[in-house]
C-alpha cells in the first residue's frame, strides 16, 4: 500500500442497551428489569486512505450515524478499535450542538472551542463564517429564534469554515433553499478537493454520492453488505430500494 | 435511646455504602452479593473509625461511660467514610482499574482541563452574557435577588424569632451567599448531562466540564454578593483583621468540595430519573442544618452542635467564614485542610467515576 491511511477501523460493534434508567422504586423494590440490548453495528471494520472520499448509504437504522458518531469520538465502540492516526476530526450534523439562549456569534465561538481551536485562530475566521452562513442580523440572536433552516446553515457553516484533517458529514448537504444547497455542495468539492482531507458522507441522495464520492458502503443492519465503486453499490442500492 | 444508638453507629455507614454501591452497579446487584459488600463495608468503615479513635487517645470502647459527643463523632466519621468508600471499592473491583489506571486518569485530567478550560469559561461568560441580554433589570437581578433574601430573613429571624447574632444583617448574607452557590450547583449537576445532551451528542468532551462551567457562573454571582458584603461591612463598621485572609482557602475549599459532589451527583443523575427530588429534600434539610439563619455552635445544644459542625463541611466553612470577616478570629485551620482534602478525594472519585462511565452517557439520555 503506498499511501498512508487516514481511518482504520477494525471489527467495530456497537449496541445500545435499551431501559437503562433506573428509578428509586425499582432499586427499593428490586424489579429486576432484564436490559435488552440493541446492536446498531456489528462486526464492521475498513480502511481510508488519507485524502479518501467515503460515502455511506443504507435505510433507516442501519447504524449509518451510530458509527460515525463513534468515529468522532462521541462515544467508544463496545468492542473493535478505531485508528484515526492521530488527525483531527469534526462531525457535522442536522442540528449542531447550540446553547439555544446564546447568539449565534457566541455559539460559533463555542462550538470552535470544542472542536479544539484557540480562541485568535476562531477570532480570525469568524467574518468568513458569518458571511457563509448568511443569517445577516440574527447572528447576534440568540439561536432559539432561528428557524430550522437557518440553524443548519449556520451548523454548515461552522464545520466548514473550521477546517479539520477529517471531515464527518451526516446528511447535511440537503439543507437551506436552492441557493445554499448550491453553495455547500460548491464549498463540499473545495474542501473535498484537499488531497490530505479525509472525508465521510452519510446520505439518502444517490447523486451527491455519485458526485462526490470516489469509493461507497452499503450498510444493512448494521452490516456492510457491499463496499466498492460507487457506480456498482450505489446501482444495487438502488435496485434494492425499489424491490 | 442510647442502646439503639450504639448498634446505629456500627451499621448506618454500612447501609449507607451498599445503597451507593447498588446505584453505582444500576441496580444490578444480585442479594448474595449484596450481603457480601455489606460484610466488607461493616468491616472496612468501623475499622477505619476505630483507628482514627485510638490514634486520638480513646483506647478501649466502654459503652457505658461513653459520651453521646463520643457516639455522634462516631456515627459522622462513620457517614463520610460510608460515601467515599463505595466509590473506591467500585472503581476497584467493577471498572477493574488498577494503580496505573488511577495515574492514567490523572494525567488525562489534568490534560483535559488545560484544553477544555478555555472552552468552560467562555461558556460561563456567554451564559452570563445572555442572562443580562434577556432580562429586564439585566445585571441588577445579582445584587437584588439575594439582598431581598437578606431582607426576609433579618426581619423574619431577628425580629421574629429574636436572633441575636451580631451583625445579624452581614451574618445572614454571608450564609445565604455561600449555601445559595453549594446548592444552586448541586441542584444543577443532578440535569447537567441532560440538557448538555445538544452538544454532547455531537462532539466529545469531558462530561464534568459541563458542570464546571455552571460553578463558574454560580461563582461569579457569589463573588458579586460578596462585593455586597464588602459593603455592608464597612456600613455596619465591622472591625477587620489579617484573619480576612482565611476566605481565600474558605472560598477555595468550598469550590472543590462542591465540584467534588456535583461530579458524583451528576454521574447518579444520568442514570436515576428521579434523583433530582432526593437532592431537594436533603438539600432543604442541609440548609437548615447547615447554619444558614443562626449560629450551629450556639443555638443547637451541646453535643449535637459541634458535631454537626465538623461534619457537616457547609455549615463548618460558613461559620469558619463568618468567623473570620466578622468576628476577627481564626477558623479552626486543621479541619478546613482535613475538608479540603476530603474535596480532593471526592473529585477524584467523581471525576474517575465519570470517565470510566461517560461513553455510556449518550447512549443513555
Amino acid at each position: 500500500m503506498s499511501k498512508e491511511l487516514a481511518i482504520e477501523v477494525k471489527d467495530v460493534s456497537i449496541s445500545y442497551r435499551i431501559l437503562n434508567n433506573i428509578s428509586i422504586r425499582s432499586t427499593l423494590f428490586h424489579k429486576k428489569t432484564r436490559d435488552e440490548v440493541f446492536e446498531a453495528v456489528k462486526g464492521v471494520s475498513f480502511e481510508i486512505e488519507k485524502g479518501g472520499i467515503l460515502g455511506i448509504i443504507g435505510k433507516n437504522g442501519s447504524g449509518k450515524s451510530t458509527l460515525l458518531r463513534s468515529i468522532a469520538g462521541v462515544f467508544s465502540p463496545n468492542s473493535g478499535s478505531i485508528d484515526l492516526h492521530g488527525h483531527s476530526v469534526s462531525l457535522m450534523a442536522l442540528g449542531v450542538g447550540f446553547k439555544p439562549l446564546l447568539t449565534g456569534r457566541a455559539n460559533i465561538m463555542l462550538s470552535g472551542l470544542l472542536l479544539g481551536f484557540k480562541e485568535k485562530e476562531i477570532q480570525e475566521r469568524m467574518d468568513e463564517i458569518i458571511e457563509f452562513a448568511e443569517l445577516g442580523d440574527f447572528i447576534d440572536r440568540p439561536v432559539r429564534t432561528y428557524s430550522s433552516g437557518m440553524h443548519s446553515k449556520l451548523a454548515f457553516a461552522i464545520t466548514a469554515m473550521l477546517e479539520t484533517d477529517i471531515m464527518l458529514v451526516d446528511e447535511v448537504l440537503s439543507v437551506g433553499d436552492e441557493r445554499f444547497k448550491k453553495k455547500s455542495l460548491a464549498k463540499m468539492k473545495e474542501l473535498i478537493s484537499d488531497e490530505d482531507r479525509t472525508v465521510i458522507i452519510v446520505s439518502h441522495s444517490i447523486e451527491t454520492l455519485k458526485e462526490l464520492c470516489d469509493k461507497v458502503m452499503w450498510m444493512h443492519d448494521g452490516e456492510i453488505r457491499e463496499m466498492g465503486e460507487p457506480e456498482a453499490v450505489l446501482e444495487n442500492y438502488a435496485e434494492f430500494m425499489r424491490a | 435511646m442510647l442502646i439503639v444508638l450504639d448498634v446505629l453507629m456500627f451499621i448506618v455507614p454500612a447501609l449507607f455504602s451498599i445503597t451507593i454501591h447498588d446505584y453505582l452497579r444500576h441496580g444490578e446487584l444480585s442479594l448474595r452479593r449484596k450481603l457480601i459488600f455489606f460484610s466488607i463495608y461493616l468491616l472496612l468503615i468501623n475499622a477505619i473509625t476505630l483507628a482514627v479513635s485510638y490514634m486520638r487517645g480513646v483506647r478501649e470502647l466502654n459503652f457505658s461511660d461513653m459520651t453521646l459527643s463520643y457516639r455522634l463523632k462516631y456515627l459522622g466519621l462513620g457517614g463520610v467514610l460510608g460515601f467515599l468508600v463505595p466509590f473506591i471499592v467500585c472503581l476497584l473491583t467493577e471498572d477493574i482499574i488498577t494503580i496505573g489506571g488511577f495515574i492514567r486518569y490523572g494525567k488525562r485530567f489534568i490534560r483535559d482541563i488545560k484544553r477544555y478550560m478555555p472552552y468552560a469559561v467562555w461558556a460561563a461568560k456567554a451564559d452570563l452574557g445572555a442572562e443580562v441580554a434577556s432580562s429586564y433589570l439585566n445585571w441588577l437581578w445579582w445584587l437584588i435577588e439575594p439582598f431581598c433574601m437578606m431582607i426576609i430573613y433579618t426581619v423574619i429571624f431577628g425580629y421574629v424569632f429574636k436572633a441575636k447574632e451580631q451583625y445579624f444583617p452581614v451574618f445572614i448574607f454571608t450564609g445565604i451567599t455561600m449555601w445559595g452557590f453549594f446548592s444552586r450547583s448541586i441542584n444543577g449537576s443532578v440535569n447537567t448531562v441532560r440538557n448538555g445532551k445538544d452538544i454532547i451528542t455531537k462532539v466529545y468532551m469531558p462530561k464534568y466540564i459541563l458542570l464546571l462551567s455552571k460553578m463558574f457562573v454560580n461563582g461569579f454571582k457569589m463573588m458579586v454578593s460578596f462585593g455586597v458584603i464588602a459593603v455592608m461591612m464597612l456600613a455596619f463598621r465591622v472591625p477587620v483583621s489579617w484573619n480576612l485572609m482565611w476566605m481565600v482557602p474558605i472560598l477555595l475549599v468550598l469550590f472543590l468540595f462542591t465540584f467534588g459532589v456535583g461530579c458524583i451527583m451528576m454521574h447518579y443523575g444520568v442514570y436515576v430519573n428521579d434523583l433530582g427530588y432526593i437532592t431537594g429534600i436533603v438539600l432543604q434539610m442541609m440548609m437548615y442544618l447547615s447554619g444558614v439563619f443562626y449560629s450551629i455552635s450556639k443555638r443547637i445544644p451541646e453535643p449535637f452542635g459541634e458535631v454537626i459542625e465538623k461534619f457537616n463541611p457547609v455549615a463548618f466553612l460558613i461559620s469558619a467564614m463568618r468567623s473570620s470577616i466578622l468576628y476577627c478570629e481564626t477558623p479552626g485551620i486543621m479541619v478546613i485542610a482535613v475538608w479540603g482534602l476530603i474535596s480532593l478525594v471526592l473529585i477524584a472519585l467523581g471525576v474517575f467515576t465519570i470517565y470510566s462511565n461517560e461513553n455510556a452517557y449518550v447512549k443513555v439520555i
